[in-house]
């Protein structure tokens, strides 16, 4: 290790199980923390000024190559070092360098705000896919969407206020511990084809609305009976309400799902139906993804997370790629224009990244295979009052590690709890007789450099 | 990397704890501050020296080298008076820079490149020491050419005046804490009114009552109790008939018909079927192997054999001791004939069909292992989460890393076969399975061909399935067996198998232990047997009180200690400590049996209270902490289709035989959906992890991945739409309103027939008004889907069937009182 390098305590960041610290603060926080949060979706006021009011993450599965995407290494010397293999090109009013694989993207260089010194505990991709989704890379723990909801409850009763797009397990957005109407709803798991991806049981075409509607009543009717019977349980009450909630999503979330009623132009923006298949690229419909983000957002969901991959291109480094950012590119570009042009873009954060990155190719000597590389790598950020064309942090010349700027996982969550205007380290909630909050033992930064 | 006396010692030496927490009074001293872990690494590093550095040159060569840095830079957390001690390590005496900290030796004299000490101070991996900075290369050689020339440290050896504690503080909760403590067999207490009481457990519970100030509720009607007894011990409702033929029998005779129908449902074949679907909660049971991380879900289609044999092992009462001895060592267990071999054989099951991540890019995978079944059994029997010391001291329960690789030893001995693993490397290395004797061969139906196929992982390209290793249709099952050279277990520091500390010899929590035990496993076998011995011996502390309470737990709603799976420090407290005391105690006079004990708490009068109770009753105790009445509860998954099959009459009662995955070795992510229509219970659906059956994944299934002792029961939206839209629900809608007119058509009646749907679906005679309210609903529908169903009979029948359908999402259905 190269001890010029102003190192972090890197056993500190990887507890995997400590307590001491989280116990202590919790008891000072949690009645606090009790008062504020409960188990409600309810649209609730933040306790700082909230910068975003909802979340998109674009979540880039498998390691995105960083070197060949965002964070531009060229040759420097004269011996010849890992680095960037494919051409970069400066953007915008703020020249950002961006690879010439996401010329569409680039086109919006000026919204984005990269962060190249991005570091993790761990190049195991499970692991680290789980400390990306939940702050912590060996037990299951709720998920930063459903933390969100627990803080700030969603803006539309008839929905739910975290949904996962194409997600892969239920880990990356389970609630876990925290009450489960925070859990996340999947639309298509697992490869799921998701043109025809939905909610479980949204729809029923064995009946007609109004019948479903006399239905209920019935049940309804009998459950008011049958309460009437109990009156000393409330719970009952609860079970009726969310016998009307799930009616009602079955008349708001087809409508959303199906995009039938957007224009050709906007279809073939967002690159609705435009398959991608080669190597480790796996059909997303990324496009699709990326237009019902939109739609949710517009109505009224506080986190959605989309979901591509495998960006885990161990050999066939360069057509694998291509193919990934091809499927990513021109859907993600439509989506910050759109947003941008229906006044979302302010205040809807969009986060871009994966669970780590992968160690730069040296041009021209013939190698096409990468590995993972948990110690520098980039995420963006766009809208929800950061920065736009800023780059903060930097990896070494060769891009083997951030030495500038790092930020942590929990320090990208503690940024965006911050920006979603919530106490990144004092969002907690109590389990087994101690505090839990998404930024860990540790706690997160919350990296205010970036804040426009 | 194999375990061995010239592998890397690791050492654990304390972090800048300021940085993470501060101390706190409020915490018990063995809260320590986080420990950093220290790795060694294999990196060579050479140095020439002069070996010939005689006593005097040695001494002064420490003196002025070796010590100054010591006193300078390392003294603040390593020595005696330091305010944390780091990792318990000093390094202020002789002894203590030999003897190490918690993982053992710092230094290899003769081998510098061997020595974490060195590794540390050149801040090599994750070695970083000191903290702030690292010191200069030359300070660094100076160490490095001290260990070459044997380290030697001529300070006082005296004996440190305050030892350095390896897991002293681990030690002291173990006497303090409750769950340690031997299980107490007291008189019940006295009570004001002991007429109240049935049973001696009444006394225990009344006493709280009484305590709290509170009184019990009436009893249940005897309509509410039935309705409880069989969904509690079947799972499944009582007919209306069977309601009234209790309640009769019980005006009659009271608590003798009671006994006389528990004896009943005891006895049933559905009662195994119930029970069992509890423990396979604990044993995380699943029938492929779930998301290995990269999304790859191999099958595991001989599993449903280890369902079969718990659903057998309740039905039969095996005792608790013998059930857990035979899942953990069945496999070394003497056998009397085929059928029982097979039976142990397949009880091992409960070792092997954990959730692995990829073998890929895993160093770990053994030890993942190894840690799923460390965490089944802790978690599981014990109710210790035990898993945290995989990679440091476990921070608020007496469980020291090295209990934690005591217990591994015993596993990393033990070969886990969880077989072929869809024939896909890179999920898990093929294995061997257990072949059964007395098992039937079932081979696949003529003309049977796989469609999943295997995927290169190269090409992306599909392939044939290569051929298995046996017959098609042999009888095999998952399972563990000894592996043929037993070892201890060297601790992995950090939890990384590469980066190995001391060995640590096989043996079980020293926490559990009783004074003066003598832990004996023959060095030949894995020593699962022993510690199969060990849990069920009749003094430990935890076996028998985690599993009464597990009982109590699917009797009551809620349990005597909140938290089933953990008994620990961050535990809950038992609310009842000497009624769970009584239960543990009676639960092992009474030879382990589980049917004996719950039949004593159903014909408890606490049991058979009404969950209905005055409102000022339940204001002062809300959780029903003193068990003044019965909790309200949703019905779970199982219970809930079970439920409809039966009301719509499409209930297949003979159990399942195998499963539908029994023949296919596959990736269940390749394969679409697998799960089929079936109309046996829900314990014999197929349980794929990550792909649950549809009709049942709606209500809180266990995912299956670690053990769960008390399932969630929300209240979701999701569940709405299940109740109204899900195809399953929407087909026994309309078989229960084709076969209501099937059993009623005779005058053609249709009050009589809303009647009859009432009585079928809530087993109870219909309220005044009620068959009236279904029939105006059903005319009404009928009316409107004249367009949507021109013909008479098909829209008869959906309308009949939109009322049964909304019969079965009313929380009378839903809900046992």
């Amino acid at each position: 290790m190269n001890p010029t390098i102003p190192s972090r305590r890197r056993l500190l960041q990887t507890a995997s199980c400590g307590f001491g610290y989280f116990a202590l603060s919790a008891l000072c926080q949690s009645a606090r923390a009790a008062a504020t949060y409960g188990p409600t979706l309810v649209d609730r006021p933040t306790p700082f000024r909230a910068r975003a009011k909802r979340v998109i993450f674009l979540c880039m599965s498998g390691g995105p190559a960083q070197l060949d995407t965002f964070d531009y290494k060229p040759q420097v010397g004269k011996k010849p070092h890992p680095g960037s293999v494919v051409k970069f090109h400066r953007h915008g009013e703020s020249g950002l360098a961006i690879s010439e694989l996401m010329p569409e993207t680039a086109k919006h260089a000026d919204k984005l705000c990269l962060l190249n010194g991005m570091h993790a505990d761990t190049g195991n991709h499970a692991q680290s896919f789980l400390q990306l989704h939940t702050g912590e890379r060996l037990r299951p723990r709720p998920s930063m969407g459903s933390w969100v909801s627990y803080g700030l409850g969603t803006e539309n009763q008839d929905l739910p206020g975290f949904i996962s797009l194409n997600t892969s397990k239920p880990q990356v957005y389970a609630s876990q511990f925290l009450p489960p109407v925070f859990q996340g709803t999947p639309i298509g798991v697992n490869g799921e084809d998701m043109g025809k991806a939905t909610i479980a049981n949204i729809a029923g075409d064995h009946l007609p609305a109004s019948v479903k509607r006399r239905q209920l009543d019935l049940v309804q009717a009998m459950n008011y009976d049958h309460q009437s019977l109990r009156p000393e349980d409330p719970g009952l009450e609860a079970v009726i309400q969310s016998m009307e909630l799930g009616f009602r999503m079955q008349m708001t979330a087809p409508g959303l799902l199906d995009i039938s009623d957007e224009p050709a132009s906007v279809l073939e923006a967002y690159r609705v139906g435009k398959q991608r298949t080669e190597g480790t690229c796996r059909q997303s419909d990324f496009g699709r993804q990326c237009l019902l983000a939109r739609r949710l957002v517009e109505a009224g969901v506080r986190f959605i997370e989309l979901n591509h991959g495998s960006w885990d291109q161990h050999k066939n480094h360069r057509r694998d790629l291509t193919a990934n950012c091809e499927a990513t590119d021109a859907p993600i570009a439509a989506l910050l224009a759109d947003l941008e042009q229906r006044g979302l873009l302010e205040d809807t954060l969009v986060v871009w990244g994966g669970e780590f990155g992968r160690p730069g190719l040296t041009p021209d000597n013939g190698k096409d295979e990468t590995g993972h590389n948990a110690n520098g790598f980039t995420f963006w950020l766009a809208g929800g009052g950061v920065k736009g064309g800023h780059v903060h942090g930097a990896t070494d010349e060769t891009g083997a590690r951030a030495v500038d700027g790092k930020v942590h996982f929990r320090d990208l969550h503690a940024t965006m709890l911050h920006l979603l205007g919530l106490p990144a380290n004092d969002l907690t909630y109590r389990h087994e007789g101690r505090q839990h909050r998404l930024t860990g033992p540790e706690g997160g930064r919350v990296v205010s450099e970036i804040f426009a | 990397m194999p375990c061995g006396p010239n592998a890397p010692r690791g050492i654990i030496v304390g972090g800048r704890a300021g940085k993470v927490c501060s101390h706190d009074s409020r915490f018990p001293a063995f809260v320590k501050p986080f420990p950093l872990v220290v790795i060694a690494s294999l990196s060579g590093f050479c140095v020439s020296v002069s070996a010939e550095a005689n006593e005097a040159e040695a001494r002064a060569f420490f003196e002025k080298k070796i010590r100054p840095v010591l006193v300078e830079h390392c003294y603040e957390c390593h020595a005696e008076g330091a305010k944390k001690l780091g990792g318990k390590l000093r390094l202020d005496t002789a002894e203590g820079l030999r003897k190490g900290g918690e993982s053992g030796s710092p230094m290899v004299p003769g081998s510098p490149e061997e020595s974490l000490l060195v590794q540390s101070l050149r801040w090599e991996f994750d070695l970083e020491m000191p903290p702030e900075n690292p010191l200069p290369p030359q300070v660094i050689n100076d160490f490095v050419n001290w260990i070459r020339t044997g380290a030697h440290d001529p300070r006082d050896d005296q004996p440190a005046s305050q030892p350095v504690a390896e897991v002293d503080a681990a030690s002291d909760l173990a006497k303090t804490h409750w769950s340690f403590q031997p299980v107490e067999n007291l008189e019940p207490p006295e009570v004001s009114e002991s007429d109240w009481a049935r049973d001696p457990l009444d006394r225990f519970v009344l006493a709280g009552i009484e305590k709290a100030e509170l009184e019990p509720t009436n009893d249940a009607p005897p309509a509410t109790l039935l309705r409880r007894l069989c969904f509690d011990l079947t799972g499944l409702p009582p007919t209306a008939e069977q309601v009234a033929d209790f309640t009769e029998e019980f005006e009659r005779d009271g608590q003798r018909a009671v006994a006389r129908w528990v004896d009943d449902l005891l006895a049933s074949p559905h009662f195994g079927e119930r029970w069992a679907r509890h423990w396979l909660d604990v044993a995380r049971y699943g029938e492929s192997n779930g998301n290995d991380g990269l999304s790859r879900n191999p099958s595991f289609p001989h599993a449903w054999r280890y369902r079969d044999y718990v659903i057998d092992a309740f039905n039969r009462d095996t005792p608790y001791d013998r059930f857990l001895t035979e899942q953990i060592a069945g496999d070394l267990l003497p056998a009397e004939d085929d059928a029982q071999r097979d039976r142990h054989l397949v009880a091992t099951g409960f070792l092997a069909l954990g959730a692995k991540p990829a073998k890929a890019m895993n160093n770990n995978f053994a030890m993942d292992v190894v840690d799923d079944q460390i965490n089944v059994v802790g978690s599981g029997i014990m109710g210790l989460s035990v898993a945290c010391a995989r990679c440091h001291d476990h921070k608020h329960d007496p469980i020291p890393t090295r209990d934690y690789y005591a217990l591994a030893g015993i596993f990393t001995s033990t070969e886990t076969m969880w077989g072929v693993a869809a024939n896909e490397g890179l999920t898990a290395p093929p294995t061997d399975l257990h072949v059964l004797k007395a098992a039937a061969k079932v081979p696949p139906p003529k003309g049977w061909k796989e469609t999943v196929l295997v995927i290169e992982s190269n090409t992306g390209k599909p392939k044939q399935p290569p051929k298995s290793k046996w017959e098609p249709g042999t009888p095999l099952a998952m399972g563990v067996r000894d592996k043929k050279e037993p070892a201890d277990c060297q601790i992995n520091l950090k939890g990384e198998s590469k980066k190995l500390g001391d060995k640590v010899p096989r043996g079980f929590l020293s926490a559990c232990s009783l004074p003066g035990e003598k832990i004996e496993i023959d060095p030949k076998t894995s020593g699962r047997l022993e510690l199969a011995q060990w849990l069920t011996r009749p003094e430990h502390p935890l076996t028998a009180r985690v599993m009464v309470n597990r009982i109590w737990l699917h009797l009551f709603g809620q349990a005597i200690v909140g938290t089933p799976d953990d008994f620990g420090v961050y535990g809950d407290r038992p609310t009842h400590p000497e009624l769970l005391d009584h239960l543990a105690t009676r639960f092992v006079a009474d030879g382990w049996s589980m049917k004996r004990l719950i039949r004593a708490i159903v014909l408890s009068r606490t049991y058979q209270l009404d969950s209905a109770a005055d409102l000022r009753m339940v204001e002062a105790d809300p959780s029903n902490t003193w068990l003044a009445r019965h909790l309200r509860r949703r019905l779970d998954a199982e219970s809930l289709r079970d439920s409809m099959l039966k009301a719509s009459g499409q209930l297949e009662l003979t159990p399942a035989d195998g499963s539908i995955i029994r023949h296919r070795d596959i990736l269940v992510n390749l394969a679409g959906n697998l799960h089929e229509p079936s109309r046996h219970r829900s314990v014999y659906l197929c349980m794929l992890r990550n792909s649950p059956p549809p009709s049942l994944s709606a209500f809180d299934l266990p995912d299956a991945t670690t053990v769960l002792g008390k399932r969630s029961s929300t209240v979701l939206p999701t569940q709405a739409l299940f109740l109204i839209n899900s195809p399953f629900v929407v087909d026994q809608s309309l078989a229960f309103a084709r076969d209501l007119w099937k059993s009623e058509p005779a005058s053609g009646n249709d009050r009589a027939r809303a009647e009859s749907a009432v009585r079928r679906a809530l087993g109870r005679e219909p309220r005044s008004g009620e068959a009236e309210r279904g029939l105006a609903m059903i005319r009404k529908v009928e009316a409107e889907l004249a367009e949507e169903f021109p013909d008479p009979g098909e829209r008869r029948e959906r309308a009949w069937a939109s009322f049964c359908q909304a019969l079965m999402a009313t929380n009378e259905f839903r809900y046992v009182d």
